[in-house]
């Protein structure tokens, strides 16, 4: 029953995601394994204007507006990438202009009740760390979020082309070379 | 006049007989002048579309930018998919991919807001009728294993001069605006995101004034100073002409076909010609757009008419002879752009029709075969394209072709 419910939630969210409802905040498919009465982490999240930037190999980033919907505090601890073989990262930018490093960022990304986290090129984003296969313009990216309190979310990014983001790469210089590739 | 009162409702009863049809066919059409000529000598009505630019819906039965009176600009841009380089299930996904891309994209600068990931979306928050019109070619119908006898290619035609530059895409987007900024970063926008997954194959882009200078309607003047789109169908039978009825729609319900003819004309020879051998070749006046056989712009075009020597009015060979539809299943609307380049000048024939079988290609055929413009005029691009049906909320463009129940 409750597989059945997941499902179906699972199956509408894509749909709205797929056809391009992107103007309303979407609704995502939370996947909850705790059986609680309150609202999992997953359920209190909405996105809006998620993106992810078009790569063949290497890394790329993914970016949009993570809201909390609900009353306490949004704990996101991973993101899981399951079709393009690549750890994601969380990654926050540091200074501005030629000076702009990325670092992973410490411990969970909090999003607080009523508020939203916007993960931006040129700060806090989800970061590609290899790309195993090509993240094709015009698709869609599938990302699971997952929380502090064992839910997770799975949260569609269309890939989109951006020549833009390519702030340089606190790590080795080959990562910075595959960085700047598309 | 009592063929005017036929009611261009259905095709069938149209095909029947002719005269009675094309009376039918234009019984809308002389009336909306009506109203429209006894505007004559008033001051210019300062309400146009062009006064008044909006926001164009996305979502309806048909797309927008087909029916929708011409914006001042319009930029037509062909792109080409790579299929021999995917697998055929990967073109077929590749191009819903597309499709559904180029219908949020669409929507989302139809309504102000920039695309996904826009770097400029300032740039669209104008109103400015932007539409945003798709159309797929027979090459990328074949990738989907999509037949319809409505489509393929058009055939040759006497005295073209056919560049392949201009020639047929896989992929046409229209883009209509009122302000040529809004146009340029939707343009540009739709073409960023296609990068990598397309080739882009043209784009053309053309102008004309947002209002008929005489009529105030839809229409122009063209680079010859002719005016243009006088005799095109409006209302109902526009409506019929482009899309065609429940019982005999275009190649898919709610869809149309585009013809896109790139045209050179000639304006250094055309200035050669004296007024009388420019209203000849026509069939009109330059001055007012009015026919030989009348007075005012709105009278008919009478082949029948005679001058005080017994001669006829308008030539048999004048465009407009020519052009005129013999039946109503010839009716085509005709929304295109003058265009200019550093080395060519012309217009960017676009034309919308049902079934192009039994228009454009008709009509074509007589032109080329015999028009006193074609002195001055070459064709210079040709393509045909299969124009997807309007978009409900929560579908994308081209969803009807990935259903299982081909035709
Ligand atoms: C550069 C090429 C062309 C020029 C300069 C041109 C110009 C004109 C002008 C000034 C008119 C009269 C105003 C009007 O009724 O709209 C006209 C009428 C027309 N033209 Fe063209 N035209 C060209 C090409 C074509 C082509 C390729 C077609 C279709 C195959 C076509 C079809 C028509 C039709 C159907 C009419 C209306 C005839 C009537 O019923 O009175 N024209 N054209």
């Amino acid at each position: 029953m409750k597989y059945f419910k997941l499902t179906a939630a699972l199956a509408a969210a894509t749909t709205l995601l797929l056809t391009g409802c992107a103007q309303e905040p979407s609704a995502v498919a939370p996947q909850s394994s705790t059986d609680q009465m309150q609202g999992t982490q997953a359920e209190d999240l909405r996105t809006n204007e998620t993106w992810a930037k078009a790569a063949e190999h290497g890394m790329s980033a993914a970016f949009g507006e993570l809201r909390n919907e609900g009353a306490s505090t949004l704990e996101l601890e991973s993101v899981t990438d399951k079709t393009h073989g690549t750890v994601i990262e969380i990654h926050d930018t540091q200074g501005q202009g030629a000076e702009a490093r990325m670092a992973q960022h410490e411990g969970a990304l909090l999003i607080k009740p009523a508020e939203e986290v916007v993960l931006t090129p040129g700060g806090t984003h989800f970061m590609y760390m290899d790309l195993k296969t090509e993240l094709v313009a015009s698709q869609t990216s599938t990302l699971q979020l997952n929380f502090s309190d064992g839910s997770s979310a799975e949260v569609q990014f269309p890939i989109r082309n951006f020549s833009g983001a390519n702030e340089s790469y606190h790590g080795s210089p080959e990562e910075h070379a595959d960085h700047e590739g598309h | 006049m009592a063929a005017a009162n036929v009611q261009p409702t259905r095709r069938v009863v149209l095909g029947g007989s002719a005269a009675a049809a094309i009376g039918g066919v234009f019984a809308g059409f002389g009336a909306g002048r009506a109203t429209a000529a006894e505007n004559g000598g008033a001051a210019p009505k300062a309400t146009t579309a062009a006064h008044n630019p909006r926001f164009q819906p996305f979502h309806g039965k048909y797309q927008a930018g087909i029916l929708t009176e011409p914006q001042a600009h319009a930029e037509f841009l062909g792109f080409n998919v790579h299929f021999e380089e995917l697998a055929r299930s990967e073109g077929i996904e590749r191009i819903r991919s597309i499709l559904k891309m180029l219908s949020t994209d669409a929507q989302r600068l139809m309504s102000g807001r920039g695309v996904l990931a826009d770097t400029e979306p300032e740039m669209s928050h104008a109103a400015s009728d932007l539409t945003v019109t798709v159309g797929v070619g027979q090459g990328l119908l074949d990738v989907l294993g999509y037949k319809s006898a409505f489509l393929g290619k058009l055939p040759a035609f006497a005295g073209e001069k056919l560049d392949a530059r201009y020639g047929q895409s896989d992929l046409i987007i229209q883009c209509c605006a009122q302000d040529p900024t809004v146009l340029h970063h939707a343009v540009r926008a739709l073409r960023k995101n296609l990068r990598g997954i397309t080739e882009p194959a043209f784009a053309q882009s053309g102008f004309l004034h947002a209002a008929h200078p005489v009529l105030q309607g839809p229409g122009f003047r063209n680079l010859f100073g002719q005016l243009d789109g006088i005799n095109n169908p409006t209302g109902e039978a526009r409506e019929l002409a482009v899309f065609g009825d429940a019982q005999e729609p275009s190649w898919i319900a709610g869809g149309t076909t585009l013809v896109l003819r790139r045209i050179e004309m000639n304006l250094d020879k055309w200035d050669e010609v004296d007024r009388a051998g420019r209203d000849f070749a026509l069939g009109r006046r330059q001055s007012d757009g009015s026919p030989l056989s009348g007075t005012k712009p709105t009278d008919p075009v009478d082949l029948q008419a005679v001058d005080g020597l017994g001669l006829p009015a308008i030539a048999a060979h004048a465009h407009v002879a020519r052009a005129k539809p013999e039946t109503a299943d010839e009716v085509l609307w005709r929304r295109g752009y003058n265009y200019h380049e550093t080395q060519s000048s012309g217009l960017l024939f676009a034309s919308y029709q049902r079934d192009p079988r039994s228009s454009f290609v008709p009509v074509q055929r007589r032109l080329a075969q015999v028009d006193a413009l074609n002195e001055w005029i070459t064709h210079a691009g040709s393509a045909l394209y299969a124009i997807l049906p309007g978009v409900a909320e929560g579908k994308y463009l081209g969803e009807e072709l990935f259903s299982q129940n081909k035709q």
